[in-house]
């Protein structure tokens, strides 16, 4: 059974054990190591430390610091099967006991966030550590909206950025994270995300989250939300769908332990609410249609009614959210309609909520505990979920 | 001799008649003897092709009889053996199949259906034996049937395109925010639809040159039509659309934003 203690105290440098930590810098600039690696030198003075860089990115060579090249992969930013891939076989080559990947801009790490991170990879005890990132209050939107809930309800743990782009892995989870990564490269599917959270629950792992404190996330490529929204959404739910046996299972997610993760503050956004406002009433007037092969009466109900709301009175209730993104996982796994289809229809209905979610944080409301609302409230409805998806043509509300 | 002269012009007279009276009843006794011809004939062939239409009928609900038991004993005999788990396991993805979608089912289906082809094949290869034999021309059915079936696949599988590629437009429209969402998706399902509908009728070799020339001034206007509204008609509001659009891809430009919020601040999805 994994257990989580979010926040927990970490052992002095004294009480670590030596050994080796292997730490995969991916996407770093050649100007970005040497920083990266003093901190890192300072934080685990007793480990040994053997870094994964670039090829032509190394530093100089000094003693418990070994460099080694990491194996060319497709840039990206988040951490993806390849690189869990090549995390594991730098491991087991160099006889490493634990792994810390560290994703794209990095160097944004905070040292003491950086610090914390590192000891917690390298402790022993520990199989997954994941970072809890201090961000601005309109930030990681999709994270709080679809990720963190899903994650927190279906496989309860309360880790506040399941698709994490700094990791610090024992070698038994990287054993396992890599066959599963294995498996998608072979199916030449090597730049998907790995849902890394609910691999370890299901694998009855130890999972740590650590506070990182503010870092700047790497922004995609390609910055049309209409392609990284299904794209990100699309890899979540197949892996939801892949682990239906595990969650459908009732499990209490541990008390909350962390500080907020986003900082609060009142900023106007009735520009952005308003445009988000009238694309919400477009898509409803011109995909009822495919909404309502999707989502239930209720909830369609409940759609017709907000868009009759104009500008700061837009709110969307949290159970009607809840129930929403459950349908459309329903929809996504009965094959409803086409999937990117799908995933498109859902665009609309999440910058409803982004506008629901800015008027909310314009109104004085704590950003942080907005999102734990929600996130209780898809607690709350995940026994209409495991209905729905046991029963999908019967129960139907 | 006046009388001998009277007698051969009577003579005359009577054979000249004689053969008036001889064509109109050989004119209807020509005609009858057509029609019974014509009808016999006719008659011959349809009980000549009659076995072939009741052969078709019967190989039909036949194979379908047969389809159905093979696929109620394949699904049965596959649920015996759990071969939907066992394949599950040997993909080794813990993928949960759905009830009307599993392997088994799957496997039924294709039976049942592939048993009522067979039926088809050989009711109306059988169909088409007897025709042959029964008429005069070497006239064979099974080219027209299998184009007939090759069009009617043609219709469906242009159904299917056109209303996919018209959600997708419509989709793909409304998350850019383009007021004219709707009339782009059904502009794009029409065109679809005409150009899947010219190439059946040129498949049927039906109308030949005209169905052509229709199709190519038909669907020529229908994107002139399309050009002309949204490049002169909607001129403002395509560039106030593609003004908002360059907009929003600016503001997501990346931009690092402040450790803790602050006024300006970007909005960022991820």
């Amino acid at each position: 059974m994994a257990t989580t203690n979010s926040m927990a105290e970490l052992q002095t440098a004294d009480n670590k054990p030596a050994g080796r930590l292997l730490v995969l810098l991916i996407g770093a600039q050649t100007a970005q190591v040497e920083p990266l690696v003093g901190n890192l030198s300072a934080a685990l003075p007793n480990e040994e430390l053997i870094l994964a860089v670039p090829e032509g990115t190394a530093t100089e060579q000094q003693s418990k610091l070994r460099f080694v090249d990491l194996p060319a992969s497709k840039p990206s930013w988040i951490l993806t099967a390849a690189d869990f891939v090549h995390a594991l076989q730098l491991a087991q080559k160099n006889e490493a006991h634990a792994i810390l990947m560290l994703g794209p801009e990095a160097v944004s790490l905070e040292a003491e966030g950086l610090a914390r991170l590192a000891r917690a990879a390298s402790m022993p005890g520990i199989d997954l550590a994941v970072p809890c990132y201090a961000l601005p209050s309109r930030g990681g939107l999709v994270n709080s909206a679809i990720l963190y809930p899903l994650s927190r309800a279906l496989f309860a743990n309360r880790a506040r950025f399941p698709l994490a782009v700094d990791l610090g892995v024992s070698l038994r989870m990287a054993e396992r994270l890599g066959a599963a990564a294995q498996k998608l490269v072979s199916l030449h599917q090597g730049d998907v995300p790995m849902w890394v959270v609910s691999d370890a629950m299901v694998g009855g792992m130890k999972i740590e989250e650590i506070d990182a404190g503010p870092r700047t996330l790497p922004q995609p490529g390609e910055p049309d939300l209409n392609t990284i929204l299904p794209f990100v959404t699309g890899s979540l739910f197949s892996d939801i769908e892949a682990k239906a046996a595990f969650w459908q299972r009732a499990r209490v997610s541990p008390p909350l332990h962390r500080q907020s993760a986003i900082a609060s503050s009142v900023v106007d956004g009735s520009t952005e609410v308003a445009s988000m406002l009238e694309g919400f009433r477009l898509a409803y007037e011109n995909l009822r249609e495919i909404w309502g092969l999707v989502l239930p009466p209720n909830a369609m109900l409940g759609l017709k009614r907000l868009s009759t709301i104009n500008g700061a009175a837009f709110r969307m209730p949290e159970a009607l959210w809840a129930r929403i993104v459950f349908d459309f996982l329903i929809a996504y796994r009965m094959r409803t309609i086409n999937r990117g289809h799908l995933l498109g229809a859902l665009i609309p209905l999440y910058l409803a909520w982004v506008a629901s979610h800015i008027n909310t944080i314009a109104a004085g409301d704590d950003p942080e505990r907005h999102i734990e609302v929600h996130a209780a409230a898809f607690e709350a409805e995940k026994a209409y979920l495991v209905a729905r998806w046991r029963w999908p043509d019967r129960f139907n509300p | 001799m006046f009388s001998v002269l009277a007698t051969i012009i009577q003579a005359q007279t009577a054979e000249s008649k004689q053969p008036v009276y001889t064509d109109n009843a050989s004119i209807l006794h020509h005609m009858s003897d057509a029609l019974h011809q014509s009808l016999y004939r006719v008659l011959s062939l349809l009980i000549a092709v009659l076995p072939g239409l009741l052969a078709f009928f019967v190989a039909l609900a036949v194979f379908t009889f047969v389809g159905m038991a093979l696929s109620a004993i394949l699904r049965h005999g596959l649920g015996w053996v759990k071969f939907d788990d066992r394949l599950t396991r040997y993909r080794g993805s813990g993928v949960d199949w759905t009830p009307t979608n599993s392997p088994t089912a799957i496997v039924a289906r294709v039976s049942f259906w592939g048993c009522v082809l067979l039926g088809m094949v050989i009711g109306v290869s059988a169909f088409d034996a007897s025709y042959a034999t029964a008429a005069s021309l070497p006239i064979s059915l099974l080219p027209y049937l299998t184009h007939a079936v090759g069009a009617i696949l043609l219709l469906i599988a242009g159904t299917l395109i056109a209303r996919f590629l018209a959600r997708s437009v419509l989709i793909g429209a409304v998350n850019a925010q383009l007021q004219y969402a709707r009339f782009l998706s059904l502009g794009v399902k029409w065109l679809v639809l005409v150009l899947t509908a010219a190439m059946v009728l040129d498949h049927l070799e039906i109308g030949g040159a005209v169905v052509e020339l229709a199709f190519g001034i038909l669907f020529g206007g229908i994107v002139l039509t399309l050009s002309l509204a949204i490049g002169l008609g909607s001129r403002d509001l395509v560039s106030r659309s593609l003004e908002s659009r360059v907009d929003r891809i600016d503001r997501n430009v990346e931009v690092p934003p402040p450790a803790t919020g602050g006024p300006g601040e970007t909005l960022r999805h991820f």
